[in-house]
């Protein structure tokens, strides 16, 4: 997060200082800002901090479930480096986060930028409408995929029918080749609008005298947006593609709800790997160096994005 | 001072409810909603039944406290479904006849059950009476979470009536027993065919031979309806309701006796091979619905009700349904309903006529219990009601099925003729053999059930996944 730090420290000084006049007139006790502190410290304790503690311990055992463990030291994690269907579950998700990268924020950066158009009438009911999908729970978004790609009676065969491409229809999710990518599109159309509400309110606190002097020097709206507006919420960007990455890595719900992994391991993504082996497999301690992995790799994921954009960003002539 | 003592108040308050949430759902993970909404239905049948069987019951028992049971007969799944209707009309019966035990009721829906009974074991936190799926037996055994019950069940008073065969699944390598089989005794592979629809391409009952099937294909085809409708879009489906008949037509029923007991029987022996290869073969030749792997058996079995496919196959709960569904929508079809067994394949000569059958889980008892005796005697007490003579009479007068204690002479008169026929297809006229995944273990048959809608799909060939499956067997059992 190098690139942020500037914007970060100047937003902390501010903060200070605010902080620093609103305790001149109320003053709280120390410990009473230590009491209040103890909540969010003692829920972030108790729903990450001890679960991944607990796995970093019982991934060192072979343990079956039941009250007998073994103690093997870094066996499961020997085992788990050479699991070609960790590592073909761990590719999945690659595959996932880079179509959800190009598809959620980049289709939620073409939107924003129509929707701030001055052309575009009724921008509210845009924004909320595209927000829409982002509310619905997961289950119920891999159920009405299912039924568009459903073979008999889906749409999307229904539409290639009609259209003379009966040739064409397929059981979607029966093919191997394919299945990722059709899993991937729930996932892209349901988040497009969350990141679309994001990327908005950071175009909003932008001064719009700079983009109307640059329509005024000539600059196309393409121009524009490679020229101005990214650089300008380089940061908000970042946000959204950590967001992104983290959420990708651990995608279970909606691949769950439409093929379980199937066909055979074709859409099998690693926290879905980690469950099956934890509870259809009852294989709890190898379950467990599962999701160390996951965690170690989602980190190196995330930080090598943030580090991928920085660069990028530095060609466009920002810091 | 106020303002202070307000907010260390409130802020106590905030952090000890926190604790306590999360304390108590370690202890006790049961969703409190499900538990509640359960609650209310046993206790208004209970009221209904007579006390005539409570008597008996109620002699013996000491015990007064709780008493906890965890199972899957939800009030959802009990209708329609006789042993789960038979398993929720015991429990309340028993409740009736013991006042002085609160029985606490965690009731999950099967999936959910699994995945809770397995967090739970893991846990070493097992409620007091629960069920045990046949697979997880040994392990389970092996890590003494589950009572060694050989002795409560040769003392049983029903002892002489139980069916013997139906306790292989809860029996370890030393032969003691684990658990009491419960619910009913149901078959997992049955082909349920339109007798009409059969009759119109040429075929006066189901073909018993697999070619004839194949040939039977093309007359369908033409008018664009499947042969056979079924569903592995959950993956278990293709080894439950039909590897399971398949290999064994295949091995014949020693082999699998041999996987189990470690006898030497391999997954890579030839004739298990052969039955994997012949499924593939099945399934490429367009006999079934072409996203047999992306729908489930619920879906598949839909296709037959609404006449988009002649054939079905699926185990006793889809039958259940099927017949429910059309009884009520489509008395005409549901006259036309006929169950055979699956046609042998032409290179499969080591059985016929089989179909696998059997009780995928038992009444077992958690060995904390065994340590006050008189709760001890309130759980077998319990275990006893839920599995015995009451519960065969019950399901056998309400829905001709049957549970472990056999009932002499049902009475079959009293039902319609499909019922009947469905009757002597489970229990009178057809081979038993076993479950496989009331067997050996979970592991196992992940790999297996994975890799093998692999092979359906022609992406991987039979020999690498009887080599995979071997090698998680040699691994794992």
């Amino acid at each position: 997060m190098i690139g942020t730090r500037p914007a970060f420290v100047k937003i902390l000084y501010s903060l200070e200082e605010a902080a620093y006049y609103m305790l001149r007139s109320i003053k709280p006790k120390g410990r009473t800002i230590l009491l209040y502190l103890c909540i969010p410290v003692v829920w972030y304790v108790f729903s990450v901090f001890i679960p991944l503690i607990t796995a970093m311990f019982y991934s060192l055992f072979e343990w079956k479930g039941g009250p007998q463990k073994s103690f093997i030291g870094i066996e499961n994690y020997i085992s788990l480096i050479k699991d070609f269907s960790f590592w073909e579950a761990f590719s999945h998700n690659i595959y996932l986060v880079i179509l959800c990268i190009i598809g959620q924020i980049g289709v939620a950066f073409v939107f924003v930028l129509m929707i701030n158009s001055r052309l575009v009438k009724l921008k509210g009911i845009h924004r909320t409408f595209g927000f829409f999908p982002s509310t619905v729970s997961a289950v119920s978004v891999g159920f009405i995929w299912m039924m568009i790609y459903d073979y008999k009676r889906g749409i999307l065969n229904w539409i290639l029918e009609i259209t003379g491409h009966a040739d064409q229809t397929k059981v979607w999710l029966n093919e191997p080749g394919l299945v990722m990518s059709l899993v991937s599109i729930p996932l892209v159309w349901q988040f497009i609008g969350y990141y679309m509400v994001i990327l908005l309110s950071a175009i909003s606190s932008v001064d719009s005298e700079i983009f109307e002097v640059a329509e005024l020097d000539g600059a196309s709206a393409f121009q524009r947006a490679i020229y101005i507006v990214l650089p300008l919420i380089k940061n908000t960007l970042l946000v959204c593609v950590t967001l992104c990455v983290a959420g990708n890595m651990k995608a279970f719900d909606h691949i769950y709800t439409m093929t379980e992994g199937g066909p055979g391991t074709s859409s099998m993504v690693m926290a879905m790997y980690g469950y099956k082996v934890s509870f259809a497999q009852m294989n709890m301690g190898y379950g467990s160096a599962i999701s160390v992995g996951i965690f170690i790799l989602s980190l190196i994921v995330i930080g090598g994005m943030q580090k991928a954009l920085n660069s990028l960003m530095k060609g466009k002539g920002v810091e | 001072m106020k303002k202070k003592l307000v907010s260390m108040l409130l802020c106590t308050t905030m952090v000890v409810s926190l604790l306590v949430g999360c304390g108590s759902k370690t202890e006790e993970a049961a969703p409190a909603e499900e538990a509640a909404t359960e609650e209310a239905a046993p206790a208004e049948e209970a009221a209904t039944e007579e006390a005539a069987p409570a008597e008996e019951a109620a002699a013996g028992l000491a015990y007064a406290g709780e008493l906890s049971i965890m199972h899957f007969s939800t009030s959802e799944e009990s209708e329609g479904n006789g042993g789960s209707d038979g398993f929720r009309t015991m429990i309340a019966e028993w409740k009736s006849a013991n006042p002085g035990v609160t029985l606490n009721e965690t009731v999950l829906a099967n999936d959910e059950y699994k995945t809770q009974i397995a967090t739970l074991a893991a846990a070493g936190d097992l409620p007091d009476v629960f069920l045990l799926q046949g697979m997880n037996t040994k392990a389970w055994a092996e890590q003494g979470i589950v009572l060694d019950m050989t002795d409560i069940i040769a003392k049983s008073p029903y002892a002489a009536d139980y069916k013997q065969n139906f306790f292989t699944p809860f029996t370890d390598d030393a032969g003691k027993v684990y658990a009491l089989p419960a619910l009913t005794g149901g078959t997992c592979t049955v082909v349920v065919y339109d007798k009409q629809m059969w009759k119109d391409a040429g075929y006066d009952t189901f073909p018993t031979k697999w070619e004839d099937v194949v040939a039977a294909k093309e007359k369908f085809a033409a008018d664009g309806i499947d042969t056979i409708a079924f569903g592995n879009g959950g993956k278990w489906q293709a080894n439950s309701c039909l590897m399971s008949t398949v290999g064994n037509l295949y091995t014949g029923t020693d082999w699998f006796t041999s996987i189990i007991g470690k006898g030497g029987a391999k997954f890579t022996d030839e004739a298990f091979v052969n039955s994997l290869k012949f499924a593939q073969d099945a399934f490429a030749s367009g006999v079934f619905n072409a996203d047999f792997n992306a729908i489930t058996n619920e879906d598949a079995r839909e296709y037959y009700i609404a006449g988009d496919a002649a054939a079905f196959i699926g185990g006793n709960w889809d039958v259940s349904y099927i017949m429910a569904t059309l009884l009520e929508a489509d008395e005409t079809k549901y006259n036309n309903i006929g169950f055979a067994t699956f046609p042998n394949p032409a290179d499969a000569t080591a059985a016929t006529n089989l179909q696998n059958i059997g009780m995928g889980f038992g009444i077992a008892i958690n060995p904390k219990v065994a340590e006050d005796p008189d709760k001890l005697a309130a759980a077998v007490d319990l275990a006893y009601k839920l599995t015995g003579a009451d519960f065969s009479n019950y399901v056998a007068e309400n829905y001709a099925l049957s549970g472990v204690t056999a009932v002499a002479d049902v009475d079959l008169s009293g039902f319609d003729q499909i019922t009947q026929d469905f009757y002597n297809y489970s229990y009178v006229d057809t081979t038993p053999c076993e479950i496989y995944d009331s067997y050996v273990n979970s592991a196992v048959w992940d790999v297996f059930n994975t890799g093998l809608q692999n092979m359906l799909n022609g992406d991987m060939d039979p020999e690498t996944l009887a080599a995979d499956t071997q090698a998680a067997y040699e691994a794992n059992y």
